[in-house]
């Protein structure tokens, strides 16, 4: 039954939200579409990192390196290189940060569990320390300004410093790239991956090699959080070190936690409501960061599954009737 | 060859520093198995305690005693009231909880007590210098490394020598015979917990006339403390000591020789044990 709505949810669900999403700029002034587009870029980021979190288990506390890579990479691509497409260069930072990623993969992979948590942060640490130092490439704490270049359709060029055409861009491509994520969940490896979190020991009795399986996954979830950096620079045209530090980290924590880790569809929710929530305390308190770790710990205390876990239950207990025999 | 000599001190004055607030950090993981991701948060309370202390009393051996005491009262109601709660959800909760309570102190701290540095000044002969290996040097930093000679020996006295120290040793190892035994285990867990926070405390006091009182001291010395437990050995007490040693006097030696790339040093250690040794030089193979 519950297989079923879901099912449901994403057949129809799905592309109805996305056409409604389409109709968002006529309605919406433009600060809300900017805050709009935020959310999306979030929603990537937070999804590729509910994909080790919550489908592996993995539990990171580094994920800002990769977002931070992507970001500085776009910004310093499009300082150096004159004439570089804006697809040319969201391709590269994610090819790049794929790099990245296996490197560091390796390297992190070599343990598990709560030694693996703290190597993450230490390696975010030491991201964050190379970010800083090499001032004449990253530029150190007053960060990098960049033009983003506009996208020529052939017969028209797209300004993409415009707030409705980034919106638009943002909205098809990060959007096909968490719909990429969701299918990747659905492929023998995304299955794989959640055999490995429930049975390690039984998966290497069947043959898998799970330290690849892990390395594979590991990169993957890097690359799509270097997408999402690299939109995040696009976006703002600028770039600080506060992408790569680790209160990005904090923050992907607190968005993928509040909206549930056990579920796909959670993340993308806890990022928007993380987007919303901030621009409504911010202008209340300047206190705000206080209030959402508090709701952070509520969550980890009393509801796991996050703002989704206890939507599904209430929806659960709204159809309870209709499906007592299961 | 005198410069030698101050780099040295210095070395010993950040490892002193550096032991004081990992021994808490590895106590608890070696004893509980929870890497505490609140401790250097903890740290940082303890020395915004002492500070209010020292403006209110004007005496640092108070804050000295009285502050690793709250921090211990704090420490065993985040366990009794928190961590208890989410232990059976496993270990990622455990630490998530404790990354959360980071950083809500965190927060806390910056509204309390604002977000400037705060200088925390020490009379007396601490405030002194004092003549070693012909060299004058502040009293206060050799201070640090006799707090942490003198806690070393202590934790290592109770740990292998007392029946508390067999008790929670035991406890760890198999704690349902232990509790079949009469010992109340997770009250043996709440102290551990607590203690290692009043440790944490304590490194937070005696840090803050060193480095001042800032709502980036938790930050800045999380990182070393973690590489400090990676390379001794998570869990390891002698781990600890040692790898606090090369730690502080290769950062204070990385100033010295190669100034530009002293930060990148200690993560050059951290990768280089992770290739060769991945459970540390003192650590049990997974």
């Amino acid at each position: 039954m519950i297989n079923y709505r879901r099912q449901f949810l994403v057949r129809y669900g799905m592309p109805l939200l996305f056409l409604l999403m389409l109709g968002l700029p006529f309605i919406l002034s433009r600060f809300h579409l900017r805050l709009m587009t935020e959310a999306i870029i979030y929603s990537l980021y937070a999804v590729s990192y509910n994909l080790l979190l919550g489908y592996a288990g993995l539990l990171s506390f580094g994920h800002a390196m990769f977002f931070g890579v992507g970001a500085f990479f776009t910004a310093i691509t499009i300082k150096h290189t004159a004439g570089m497409p804006f697809l040319g260069v969201v391709a590269l930072a994610t090819l790049f940060t794929t790099l990245v990623g296996l490197t560091v993969g390796v390297l992190l992979l070599r343990v598990k569990g709560t030694p693996f948590a703290l190597l993450t942060l230490a390696f975010n640490a030491l991201f964050f320390a190379v970010g800083t130092k090499w001032h004449s490439l990253t530029g150190g704490d007053d960060g990098l300004s960049l033009a983003p270049p506009p996208i020529d359709l052939g017969f028209m060029m797209v300004n993409t410093t415009q707030g409705v055409n980034i919106y638009y861009i943002t909205l098809l491509l990060v959007g096909l790239a968490i719909a990429f994520c969701w299918y990747f969940t659905k492929t023998a490896m995304g299955q794989s991956v959640l055999l490995m979190r429930e049975n390690e020991e039984r998966m290497r009795f069947l043959g898998y090699n799970t330290n690849v399986t892990r390395l594979i996954l590991f990169t993957f979830t890097g690359a799509m959080a270097g997408l999402a950096g690299s939109f995040y620079a696009l976006f703002n045209a600028f770039v600080s070190l506060d992408a790569v530090s680790l209160d990005m980290t904090t923050k992907v924590l607190l968005m993928t936690f509040i909206g549930g880790a056990g579920n796909f569809a959670g993340p993308v929710l806890g990022s928007f409501f993380y987007t919303y929530v901030q621009d409504f305390l911010s202008d209340l308190t300047d206190n705000w960061p206080l209030i959402m770790g508090l709701l952070f710990i509520g969550m980890v205390l009393f509801a796991p599954g996050g703002l989704s876990g206890l939507i599904r239950d209430m929806a659960d207990k709204f159809t309870r009737r209709t499906n007592k025999e299961e | 060859m005198i410069e030698v000599a101050v780099f040295f001190l210095h070395g010993l004055a950040y490892a002193g520093l550096l032991f004081l607030v990992s021994s808490g950090l590895t106590l608890v993981f070696g004893m509980m198995n929870v890497l505490n991701f609140a401790h250097a948060a903890f740290y940082m309370l303890g020395a915004y305690f002492a500070y209010s202390m020292l403006q209110m009393t004007g005496s640092f051996w108070l804050c000295l005693a009285i502050s690793p005491i709250m921090l211990l009262l704090l420490g065993a109601v985040v366990e009794r009231l928190l961590l208890r709660k989410v232990h059976v959800l496993g270990h990622v909760h455990e630490l998530l909880l404790t990354f959360g309570l980071a950083y809500i102190i965190q927060e806390a701290v910056k509204w309390i007590w604002g977000t400037n540095p705060q200088a925390m000044t020490v009379t007396g002969f601490l405030a002194d210098t004092i003549k070693v290996f012909g060299i004058t040097y502040p009293v206060y930093r050799l201070f640090v490394f006799g707090v942490s000679v003198i806690l070393g020996l202590f934790m290592a006295l109770v740990l292998f020598k007392t029946r508390i120290g067999i008790i929670v040793r035991a406890a760890v190892d198999d704690s349902s015979m232990v509790s079949a035994l009469g010992i109340n285990v997770p009250f043996v867990f709440m102290g551990v917990f607590a203690v290692g926070a009043a440790l944490s405390g304590l490194a937070g006091v005696t840090a803050g006339p060193l480095l001042s009182v800032f709502p980036g001291m938790a930050g800045a010395i999380l990182v070393d403390a973690f590489v400090v437990i990676v390379v001794g050995g998570m869990g390891s007490l002698g781990g600890a000591v040692l790898a606090s040693f090369i730690i502080g006097e290769l950062q204070s030696f990385g100033v010295l020789l190669f100034p530009k790339f002293s930060l990148a040093l200690i993560y050059m250690l951290m990768a280089l044990v992770l290739i060769l040794k991945p459970e540390g030089l003192f650590g049990e193979k997974q």
